[in-house]
């Protein structure tokens, strides 16, 4: 089995957030995954924005998911920018949720043999040194 | 229609480099020498600026103004494009519409850009919170996505994608203006066995990103008959989409605002594909191209390696593509990159590409692609459709 960084070890930068996303980020402090959900139409949107991606109206509310899902697309990191520069390689995946959103995440207890779309992930939550966490996804064996 | 009205009178373009030791505003002064020479016109009759974008201008919020009072540049109309790839493209299309309204009669597009050397951009976009803290490098792990997920909707045949690569290597070879370090030729294999830089998106896939500038100046057909000027470019047909379906959730990575913006810039000009003489499509990745043929309707969508397989992309083949190398084999000059293919279809219409002439110039196609959103595709696509003497 090939072995590929699950990135748990780099040390990076909290990020700043927007007036509009700061609860998405609220959440991870308790390990909580919420998204936008447009009450109008029904549907969900990630990432978090200032208005409706489906109505260009504010009618959003913030909702808990499982996080789960499954593999839209992947690729593996050769290449990589400070603080990743040197880690490589790792996965970056889109991981398409139970929800109908696409989510851009590192991977963790996966092999590359493992990795392919339409795999069953779950969330896998990453502590930052501000508190919050960062959204990572694992394969869902269950 | 009012783009029709108007006349491209002549091109210019620098010799693009790994990293320029001329300043942007020199590179400039350069095409616009260039172009004053070639045509006749006095620097007076310009009255119109355009500029791409331009990652030595970003930290400028005064980037078209500062460069008309670089260059002296007296003029009614200025601007900067700011579509990414798409801007020297849309920049001119943005003259035509700006001539046809009376705003200006005589626009100097300029696409000038010194990335490599001195970049200032510093960008306010989702990355810093979205996919930094995941480590993306940006442009290519987004197409090690799109991808991978071609490959999973319909299969992917990567000798076909080295295949573009080899032609506009052999393009870049007999471009003087390209960046020397690729004016090598290249085979399928060198392709194939070129390290990953972003699975499954190879180095030879790739852009790298240099220096240079090019340029147009554009006028009224009725000013360039005023001046004797016969030899003229018309742009006849144009399209552009940003955020394609953008109301969306998610969107199929393989389908891209070049479908809707072919459409329009096809019937505007009463063409389709199968008509096209030669084709520039904007080359950020080699996929980029295949996917571009897919939505402007060279082929069905899924069956761009078989397209691929049944053509000849050299200057003298079948279908001629990007014949100074495109982006990838000639250098990608930052911003004003988008410029390359376009001048290049220009120098095609103008019969002066010298040992790579195509002997179809009835008309070109070339395309633009800007920005990289958050698990899609692209933002901008842009497709414009150009004729000899209109």
């Amino acid at each position: 089995m090939t072995q590929i960084n699950d990135t748990r070890g780099i040390d990076r930068e909290p990020p700043k957030w927007r007036s509009f996303s700061k609860p998405y980020w609220d959440a991870t402090r308790e390990k909580r995954l919420v998204i936008q959900y447009d009450t109008d139409v029904g549907k969900y949107q990630f990432y978090p924005r200032a208005t409706s991606i489906y109505t260009g109206k504010r009618h959003l509310e913030w909702r808990e998911v499982s996080g789960k899902g499954e593999i839209y697309s992947f690729t593996i990191a050769r290449r990589a920018r400070p603080p990743f520069q040197g880690h490589e390689p790792f996965f970056i995946a889109v991981v398409m949720l139970d929800e109908g959103v696409n989510v851009m995440a590192n991977m963790v207890n996966c092999t590359v043999e493992e990795m392919k779309i339409g795999m069953r992930v779950k969330p896998y939550w990453h502590p930052l040194s501000n508190g919050t966490h960062l959204l990572m996804f694992e394969p869902d064996r269950s | 229609m009012g783009m029709r009205d108007t006349a491209i009178v002549g091109f210019a373009e620098t010799k693009i480099v790994e990293k320029s030791d001329r300043d942007v505003w020199e590179l400039g002064a350069d095409i616009l020498e260039s172009l004053l020479e070639k045509t006749g016109f006095e620097k007076g009759e310009i009255d119109g600026l355009i500029l791409s974008s331009s990652m030595t201008g970003a930290g400028n919020n005064f980037w078209s103004q500062a460069t008309a009072d670089q260059l002296a540049l007296e003029v009614d109309f200025c601007q900067t494009v700011d579509i990414g790839g798409c801007s020297p493209t849309g920049a001119l299309a943005r003259a035509a519409i700006a001539i046809d309204a009376g705003l200006c009669t005589t626009v100097l597009c300029l696409y000038a850009d010194t990335q490599a050397a001195e970049s200032n951009q510093r960008q306010r976009h989702f990355q810093g919170e979205w996919t930094v803290p995941q480590g993306l490098l940006g442009p290519p792990t987004s197409f090690g996505f799109i991808s991978n997920r071609y490959e999973h909707q319909f299969g992917l045949d990567y000798a076909m994608l080295g295949k573009l690569a080899v032609a506009q290597r052999n393009g870049a070879v007999l471009n003087e203006n390209a960046v020397e370090k690729l004016r090598k030729p290249i085979t399928i294999d060198d392709y194939l066995n070129s390290r990953m830089i972003a699975d499954p998106v190879r180095l030879l896939d790739s852009v790298m990103v240099c220096d240079g500038a090019s340029g147009l100046l554009v006028t009224s057909k009725k000013n360039a008959a005023r001046k004797g000027l016969n030899k003229i470019v018309v742009p006849v047909g144009y399209g552009e989409r940003t955020t394609y379906r953008a109301s969306e959730a998610i969107v199929d990575v393989t389908e891209t605002g070049h479908m809707p913006a072919g459409q329009k810039a096809f019937a505007q000009a009463g063409i389709s594909a199968k008509d096209i003489a030669s084709f520039h499509p904007y080359d950020d990745f080699i996929i980029a191209m295949m996917i571009q043929m897919e939505m402007l309707g060279f082929c069905k969508q899924g069956q761009g390696c078989d397209f691929i397989r049944e053509h000849d992309f050299n200057f003298n083949g079948d279908l001629p593509l990007n014949t100074g190398g495109g982006q990838i084999s000639a250098g990608q000059a930052g911003l004003a990159g988008g410029g390359t293919n376009l001048i290049e279809a220009v120098r095609q219409l103008f019969g002066e590409a010298g040992r790579r002439q195509v002997t179809n110039t009835s008309n070109a196609v070339v395309t633009g692609i800007g920005g990289i959103p958050y698990a899609r595709n692209w933002n901008s696509s842009v497709v414009m459709v150009l004729t000899p003497n209109g």
